[in-house]
């Protein structure tokens, strides 16, 4: 028993170390090279010999990328505001109302996650240049400001919040957005900080959208960004990979920060 | 939410405004105010797009402001039905599902089997560690994969060079392009899936296993009897979440590192729409072969709601 558990323990180190190092490998790789000298580019060795920033020098000097980094934060952050908002009052409104015209509007809310956004690109294209959005940020956020996916996260947090207290609230005359502002929003922190990390991160590394509304690099998020630059020097190694450290850089060390809440949140997204 | 519920104190105060409703709003005004900000979002860029786009795929029509669309009935499905380009990307693109299933799925649920036993602290930093490529943004993932599978100067290749393999154009031979896609697309999700597979399986009562342990049952028929159907729930989670988006999510793989090449080996439906709508402007099929999508779409989401509602049932 003890030998067999020794060896399971063994068997259990060697395969998450495996694709420990598969998970991180090429991101270290990425930064190994980003470090590099220019003329030493392609060299092997596991670090860089002579350590240097010539290559983050040379992406600051040539795209506004510090303005990318900018605008990502500003779209990420708004867009990340404005869904919540958007969720917690549908989601109140799902919770507190219960009736055939409020499922059938949830079961619409479900059919969204069955829409590539590929199918309906052309006409949300046409819409944002009919409202003259076309290369601005408020393209970025504006048709994001609501989401499906959050509606239903926190509708399932709701649920499991006891009615005896809205009720109580209800007979000491608060009125809903009191009951939202000062008895739901205070309870239900942990559900939310969790969402919002969710959404901030995807916000952050979206991509399809903006490749449709973005032309100019001054209204670009980081993402096309690094695009752009790939698509004009694509060889040009150690500046791309400064360029893509620089793109993953702010999540990362959000994650430093927040590792075990972001885990956890992923995970019970998925986890139902 | 471990949190205790808190009961703000002032509620009492509201009671005397309440108390002199002179006009009764109508019931249904509170519940639609609340709704509105979020459905006329999603009515304005998702509902209506959808509708819109399925009334353009009659139409034929390349966004210029200037050219009215034309009326063309059912041509545009007609035309793109006859097409052999279409069939390859509705194939490429069962490829790129069936192909990513083992990654988001299989190798994640024998990963998570094989590594059930006690790894103790350590057990954390693996998690860390594991999670990381699901936060990294996709086109920094596309940038530096595109780096390590360089023929010339690839790290890949030359670890395969020092074996004495020859330069492999991973992502230039039509043969091995779409494969590799595919494993960037699931290279990104192998840990996360690891981790679902392993916090299900944290939700097993023990006592079942110990139980069974006491009976003599070996660990591989524990594993198969008892594990194995606990975190089925999770696995069809997977598999529909696979089949739903899997070939949406190689996308930006395919937009960044081959445009859908060499010869077509890459492309898939997402990435054709992409091409017909913003690449050649023929609206009328970007928006038709749209359609066929969703319709594909809506068969498979039926099936996999109808297995997600059983194995639940079966897990409970």
């Amino acid at each position: 028993m003890r030998i067999e558990s020794r060896a399971a323990a063994l068997r259990s180190h060697t395969l998450l170390t495996v694709l420990s190092l598969l998970s991180v490998l090429p991101l270290y790789w990425m930064l190994v090279t980003a470090l590099r000298a220019p003329n030493e580019i392609f060299s092997t060795t596991p670090w860089p010999q002579n350590p240097s920033l010539d290559n983050f020098a040379y992406i600051l000097g040539g795209v506004p990328i510090l303005r990318m980094l900018w605008n990502t934060a500003i779209v990420a952050t708004l867009t990340t505001i404005a869904q919540l908002i958007t969720a917690l009052l549908a989601a109140y409104a799902f919770a507190r109302w219960k009736n055939k015209w409020s499922q059938a509007l949830f079961a619409l809310l479900t059919v969204t996650w069955l829409i590539p956004a590929q199918v309906v690109m052309v006409p949300g294209y046409l819409l944002v240049t009919r409202f003259d959005m076309l290369d601005t940020l408020a393209a970025l956020v504006v048709p994001h400001a609501a989401s499906a996916f959050a509606i239903i996260m926190l509708y399932q947090a709701l649920r499991a919040f006891p009615d005896e207290l809205i009720e109580a609230a209800v007979i000491d005359g608060a009125g809903h957005l009191r009951i939202l502002r000062s008895l739901i929003v205070p309870n239900l922190k942990p559900a939310l900080a969790s969402l919002a990390i969710l959404l901030f991160i995807t916000s952050w590394n979206d991509y399809f959208w903006p490749l449709l509304v973005t032309r100019s690099q001054d209204s670009a998020v980081i993402q096309i960004g690094l695009q752009m630059f790939m698509t004009q020097e694509g060889n040009q190694w150690g500046p791309l990979m400064a360029a893509a450290s620089v793109a993953s850089l702010p999540l990362l060390a959000l994650y430093v920060v927040l590792q075990k809440q972001i885990v956890d949140s992923f995970l019970r997204s998925g986890l139902k | 939410m471990t949190d205790a519920v808190r009961l703000p104190a002032p509620f009492a105060r509201a009671t005397a405004e309440a108390a002199a409703p002179v006009y009764r709003v109508p019931a249904w005004v509170a519940p639609a105010l609340f709704l509105l900000p979020a459905f006329a979002t999603l009515g304005l860029w998702i509902y209506w797009p959808l509708i819109e786009a399925l009334r353009l795929s009659f139409y034929e029509w390349n966004l210029l402001p200037t050219a009215a669309p034309v009326y063309v009935g059912l041509d545009n499905y007609r035309n793109l039905l006859a097409l052999a380009e279409l069939r390859t990307a509705a194939w490429n693109t069962v490829v790129y599902t069936l192909g990513l299933l083992p990654l988001t799925v299989a190798l994640p649920l024998l990963i998570a089997l094989m590594t059930r036993e006690a790894v103790g602290r350590a057990g954390a930093v693996y998690r860390a560690i594991i999670f990381v490529p699901m936060i990294i943004a996709p086109v920094v993932v596309a940038v530096v994969w595109r780096w390590l599978l360089n023929p010339d100067h690839g790290i890949v290749n030359k670890l395969l060079g020092g074996l004495g393999v020859p330069s492999l154009r991973f992502l230039q031979d039509p043969d091995t392009a779409i494969w590799t896609i595919i494993f960037i697309t699931g290279w990104k999700l192998v840990g996360f899936s690891t981790l679902l597979f392993a916090a299900a399986m944290t939700n097993i009562d023990q006592s079942l296993v110990e139980a069974a342990r006491i009976d003599g049952a070996s660990e591989s028929q524990i594993a198969r009897r008892i594990v194995v159907p606990l975190v089925a729930p999770t696995g069809i989670f997977l598999t529909v979440l696979t089949v739903l988006h899997g070939a949406q999510w190689s996308f930006v793989y395919i937009n960044v590192l081959t445009q859908g090449g060499p010869r077509h080996a890459t492309t898939n439906l997402y990435y054709l729409l992409w091409e017909y709508g913003f690449g050649t402007f023929a609206i009328g099929w970007s928006t038709a072969a749209g359609m066929l999508l969703f319709a594909a779409f809506a068969v498979f989401a039926a099936i996999g709601l109808w297995a997600m509602r059983r194995t639940d049932r079966h897990a409970h």
